[in-house]
């Protein structure tokens, strides 16, 4: 007994003398980025495409040195945490980069579930996180403080497909809408049943579904009302069972429309040849006309980069607002002058700065609204009507950014 | 709303037969072996993507996976059951509790190798039966029967009789009857236990590999699609009656039909809430499940 305590003793002495021996850095002299986004789970889809975009930007900060305070040049260091798809990992990684980790800022989730899980450990220990993923306006309905989206909310993004195919001559009538329960695909399946009551399209079944529910049953349902329109609000996987079902019981609406994951190209390389003519949202393709002042030039020069490094991943909305999330923390980090590690008073005074900031970037333009239902998110860009076409994503809706016109009614599954 | 009442019956057997698929062979190892193992989903998630190289690296139907898939399973579960006998018999104590910890060890080394090596991606498989179903019209009533789901539920119903013919009418399956009922009585009566139970569990990986290559065809595949058939494997199995292997397909079609008139006719918000509820009830009147011959 006596000697194993001796042991115990010497072992605990030899920890923390190794502890305290490595102990606390006086000055870093790098950026610390934290991460936190679904890299497994059944959101890992979603959130690799948002760890492809912060990447890309790291990567091609950190190529230019880092980021330049007084003179010297800082590198950026992503450290991410993993919030497996489940909000209460997403608040405990946020706890552990804050706390353990002590990040300069986070770069945020991809599904808004677990924004919505982070952001009020992040507001606890006041540092600063921009997603570039968030679109539920659940998020922004909170006004946390230290919270900031680059992508506008779904009622914008959503109900601008809906108006599109009203708009369309001999356009659908009549609409079956579902929607995951969820803080995200919720928001988006109302986004859409208030729009199309809005243009006139009649909703004629309505519901907000458990996650993993077999869509067949439902589908065999809304087959028998023979809806013009089937719209979906959901992610990824569920996205891709939605077509497998529609093909298994050869039911092909006159329209698809599902958010979020039509841009994705996991979507079209799962799908194939039934993945053409789905109809999707978006705020961005690397087809647009936009300059950027800090980082890409061009909308095409971040397509091409982001191609470049990920041959099989051709990048997405999400993905480009995730890169612009990096480089609004750049810009706003250049202001706000400070030397890493950021303390309590600095880390404030960059939320006041990203409060005012005003970025033209590849992506667009980026500027938080400061009060309101949409409270530090990104709501000015222009909402985009996409379609799967020839297996790749054309812009189709409004007119000024069209790349082609689009396809409507849909081809029946079996005649492809 | 009538009409659609065909189609309600038949999505739900045929969801009842996905269920009965991924639950058949864990009530079989169950009920023989007294294992509730764990790992199950992983089984089937493992199947699945075995299957997926197998019809990509040939530019085969899926299908066409299946008995290969099976032997390599079988030869892995007969590998790896004597491992797990020792954990179950071991002179560590509580031989029943380590089972379960083994084989949720196993669960989670399996999802991790499986992401490490296959990625994060969604797969689907692909096979002649994919998109094809059979339209019937009749009057007002009409029906719409996906064929893939079809076989699923032809190969679940293939695989409940052929286990029944081998459990009654060969001499194989007096020894596993045997084996369940009294290992040891077994073994003084001349039943090699050991190579028994191997083979037991050997089938039970087989059939449960064989179901993934089902549910990556009618539903899809991924490396993290193992807890949620684990979770539903135990559920049926709890309905029927733990160890009562005639009472799975009943199970396993009461909860699809629960599920498919309720998406159908009430709101599907509530069709979760709907399972549990009469689930529990009928736990509640019958602990021993629906037919009170579980254990």
């Amino acid at each position: 007994m006596q000697r194993r305590g001796w042991w115990v003793a010497v072992v605990l002495a030899l920890a923390l003398g190794l502890s305290l021996a490595v102990g606390p850095v006086l000055a870093a002299d790098e950026f610390k980025i934290g991460v936190i986004t679904s890299l497994s789970g059944d959101l890992a889809t979603g959130g690799n495409v948002t760890k492809r975009g912060y990447d890309l930007w790291g990567k091609a900060v950190n190529a230019q040195g880092g980021i330049q305070i007084k003179g010297k040049k800082y590198p950026v260091r992503l450290i991410y945490g993993d919030d497996q798809s489940q909000p209460a990992q997403a608040a405990s990684a946020a706890e552990r980069l804050a706390v353990q980790e002590k990040v300069d800022a986070v770069l945020g989730p991809y599904a808004s579930g677990m924004t919505l899980a982070a952001a009020p450990v992040l507001e606890k220990y006041k540092i600063p996180m921009i997603t570039g993923s968030a679109e539920s306006p659940l998020i922004w309905r909170q006004k946390f403080r230290y919270t900031f989206g680059t992508i506008p909310p779904v009622n914008f993004t959503g109900s601008a497909v809906i108006k599109t195919l009203a708009a369309l001559p001999g356009g659908p009538k009549s609409a079956v809408i579902y929607g995951t329960n969820d803080a995200f695909s919720k928001a988006t399946a109302e986004a859409f049943q208030a729009t199309a009551e809005q243009v006139g399209i009649k909703v004629l079944k309505f519901n907000i579904l458990p996650p993993k529910q077999d869509l067949t049953p439902l589908m065999s349902a809304a087959k028998v009302l023979k809806p013009d329109l089937i719209a979906f609000g959901g992610h990824d996987e569920e996205l891709i069972n939605l077509v497998k079902v529609l093909t298994q019981l050869d039911f092909t609406p006159k329209a698809l429309l599902m958010h979020y994951g039509v841009t994705e190209p996991a979507f079209i390389q799962a799908l194939g040849k039934n993945a053409n003519q789905v109809l999707g949202a978006s705020v961005w393709t690397g087809s647009m006309q936009t300059k950027g002042t800090l980082g890409w030039p061009t909308a095409k020069a971040y397509a091409d980069a982001a191609v470049a490094e990920y041959p099989k991943d051709p990048a997405d909305y999400t993905q480009a607002a995730c890169s612009a999330a990096g480089l609004v923390f750049q810009a706003a980090l250049v202001q706000l002058a400070a030397v890493p590690p950021l303390d309590e008073a600095a880390r404030t005074k960059l939320v006041e700065i990203l409060e005012k900031i005003d970025l033209q970037t590849f992506y667009g333009r980026v500027k938080f609204a400061t009060e309101g239902d949409y409270y530090h998110s990104n709501a000015g860009l222009t909402p985009l009507t996409v379609q799967i076409l020839d297996g790749k994503e054309r812009v189709v809706a409004p007119a000024e950014s069209a790349q082609t016109k689009l396809s409507y009614p849909m081809t029946p599954w079996n005649k492809r | 709303m009538l009409a659609l009442l065909p189609q309600a019956i038949i999505d739900g057997v045929l969801l009842g037969g996905i269920y009965l698929t991924v639950a058949m062979g864990f009530s079989l190892a169950f009920g023989v072996l007294h294992i509730i193992d764990f790992a199950v989903g992983e089984w089937i998630m493992l199947g699945a993507f075995i299957g997926l190289i197998f019809t990509k690296w040939l530019g085969v139907d899926a299908l066409l996976s299946l008995p290969v898939v099976f032997v390599i399973f079988a030869v892995v579960g007969w590998l790896l059951q004597p491992l797990l006998h020792r954990v179950l018999s071991g002179s560590r104590g509580r031989p029943v509790l380590m089972g379960l910890v083994f084989t949720f060890g196993l669960a989670l080394a399996f999802r991790g190798s499986a992401l490490t090596v296959f990625g994060i991606f969604t797969h689907s498989l692909d096979t002649v039966l994919s998109q094809g179903s059979w339209h019937l019209d009749w009057g007002p009533f009409f029906l719409t029967v996906p064929l893939i789901r079809l076989a699923g539920l032809v190969y679940a119903l293939a695989v409940i009789l052929g286990f029944n013919y081998l459990l009654k009418r060969t001499d194989f399956g007096l020894a596993v009857r045997a084996v369940a009922q009294n290992k040891e009585a077994a073994g003084l009566m001349g039943v090699d236990v050991n190579r028994t139970s191997a083979a037991v569990y050997g089938l039970y990986v087989g059939i449960s590999a064989m179901t993934g290559v089902f549910i990556g065809a009618i539903v899809s595949l991924n490396a993290g699609m193992g807890p949620d058939l684990s979770i539903f494997a135990f559920f049926v199995v709890v309905l029927a009656g733990m160890g009562y292997l005639a009472g799975v397909p009943w199970a396993a079609f009461l909860l699809g039909l629960i599920q498919s008139f309720f998406l159908i006719y009430f709101n599907p918000s509530h069709v979760l809430l709907a399972l549990f509820s009469i689930l529990y009830l009928i736990l509640l009147i019958s602990p021993t499940g629906m037919f009170r011959k579980g254990v």
